[in-house]
């Protein structure tokens, strides 16, 4: 049994299987680096959560997840932002999201 | 809010060196702790240290109480919980230590995520507590639910699916932020409600009102003077959900499925719904 807890900026991509999924993935940045601290969490078509992790000293979060449309919330202390994005499956999707406080 | 199972952080701040107050730090990734924690803060590993190494079950009463003694906690002291995942494996514990009989136990509300975004100190020193002797309780089955429970509750008690709708129907097989494994099947057990965990929680993780809490369950038709098992795919969000039933708004009478889908969706002969509505008995 594996758990469900959220690996800081998402679980690698050695030895998944990309052909059966879609993968959303990027950095978030606050100012002009990447954020060092914050979440970013992922809502489905109807705004509902789906899944949230810690980003990485670098910023970097990734899901796994389906076809269709999602949105990326970025949370960093003081300030979040909506990034509304279309995975396709078999697909890397980078998102880059800069976030202004 | 106020209940005396949730603490918030000006509480927690007034108890950082109070000896009798135990704060523990639950994560399954073992490295969020080692980065820095709470000060004074220990650690429960929700796998290793909480799990059997062999069976797919909980360490056992003797195992729970040496875990305990050697972490040095005591029975008296008041434990406070708090970790990632807005709370979820933090929720766990809870449920785990009251499954246990622990006295006096308290969550953090908003637990790592509001901690570090409202900016507040973590440190990686990490913390001596002389051992105890800590004695357990049997484990309480009325808080605890298992497969042959939720068979005898389809179609007659109350089920909550406390997952995200796309795992409900079947879309998803596991949350996103995970690989989504091809060799379980989807969906739910038949007749359960989908109440996801997060309408408990607002977005930095804290619980919300109780008044909201009361209009999300009576609002999605669950009958609450009936017997409720909330599920999920492991049991540490259903925990969560049970947090607020049972903790939160005084239901007595819920308990966690910690079987959850990896079981009941591995089950051979037992009834599935897939989509988005309930299904029937």
């Amino acid at each position: 049994m594996s758990g469900c807890g959220a690996v800081v900026g998402g679980v690698s991509l050695d030895n998944v299987d990309i052909t059966n999924q879609a993968v959303i993935q990027g950095v978030i940045s606050s100012g002009n680096a990447p954020a060092s601290v914050g979440y970013a969490r992922l809502l489905d078509r109807n705004d509902e959560f789906v899944a949230e992790v810690p980003i990485s000293k670098q910023g970097e979060f990734r899901f796994f997840t389906v076809a269709g449309d999602w949105t990326v919330v970025a949370l960093v202390p003081g300030a979040n932002s909506r990034t509304p994005v279309q995975a396709t499956i078999g697909k890397v999707l980078d998102v880059d999201i800069s976030v202004t406080k | 809010m106020s209940n005396q199972a949730l603490v918030d952080a000006e509480w927690a701040l007034a108890h950082l060196d109070d000896a009798k107050v135990v704060f523990i730090e639950v994560d399954e990734d073992t490295e969020a702790y080692a980065g820095n924690h709470i000060k004074n803060a220990i650690a429960l590993n929700w796998k290793s240290d909480l799990q059997d190494p062999v069976r797919r079950d909980f360490v056992n009463k003797e195992q729970f109480e040496a875990l305990l003694s050697a972490k040095g906690v005591s029975n008296d002291d008041t434990v406070v919980l708090y970790g990632g995942n807005n709370n979820w494996f933090a929720a766990y514990a809870y449920w785990y230590f009251k499954l246990y009989g622990h006295g006096d136990v308290r969550l953090l509300d908003g637990g790592r995520k509001k901690w570090e975004l409202d900016g507040r100190e973590l440190v990686s020193e990490v913390p001596s507590r002389a051992t105890t002797k800590y004695v357990a309780k049997d484990q309480d089955r009325s808080i605890r639910a298992f497969r042959e429970d939720v068979l005898k509750a389809i179609g007659t008690q109350n089920l909550v699916d406390v997952r995200s709708p796309d795992e409900y129907a079947g879309r998803l097989l596991a949350p996103a932020h995970l690989p989504q494994e091809a060799a379980r099947i989807g969906g739910h057990i038949p007749t359960a409600a989908n109440i996801p965990w997060s309408k408990a929680a607002n977005e930095d993780g804290s619980f919300k009102s109780i008044d909201e809490l009361k209009a999300l369950y009576e609002g999605a038709g669950v009958d609450l003077k009936k017997d409720t098992i909330a599920y999920c795919r492991i049991g540490e969000r259903s925990a969560h959900s049970w947090f607020v039933l049972h903790e939160l708004l005084g239901v007595k009478n819920v308990s966690n499925y910690d079987g959850s889908w990896t079981e009941y969706g591995s089950l051979v002969g037992v009834p599935v719904a897939v989509g988005d509505e309930p299904g029937s008995a």
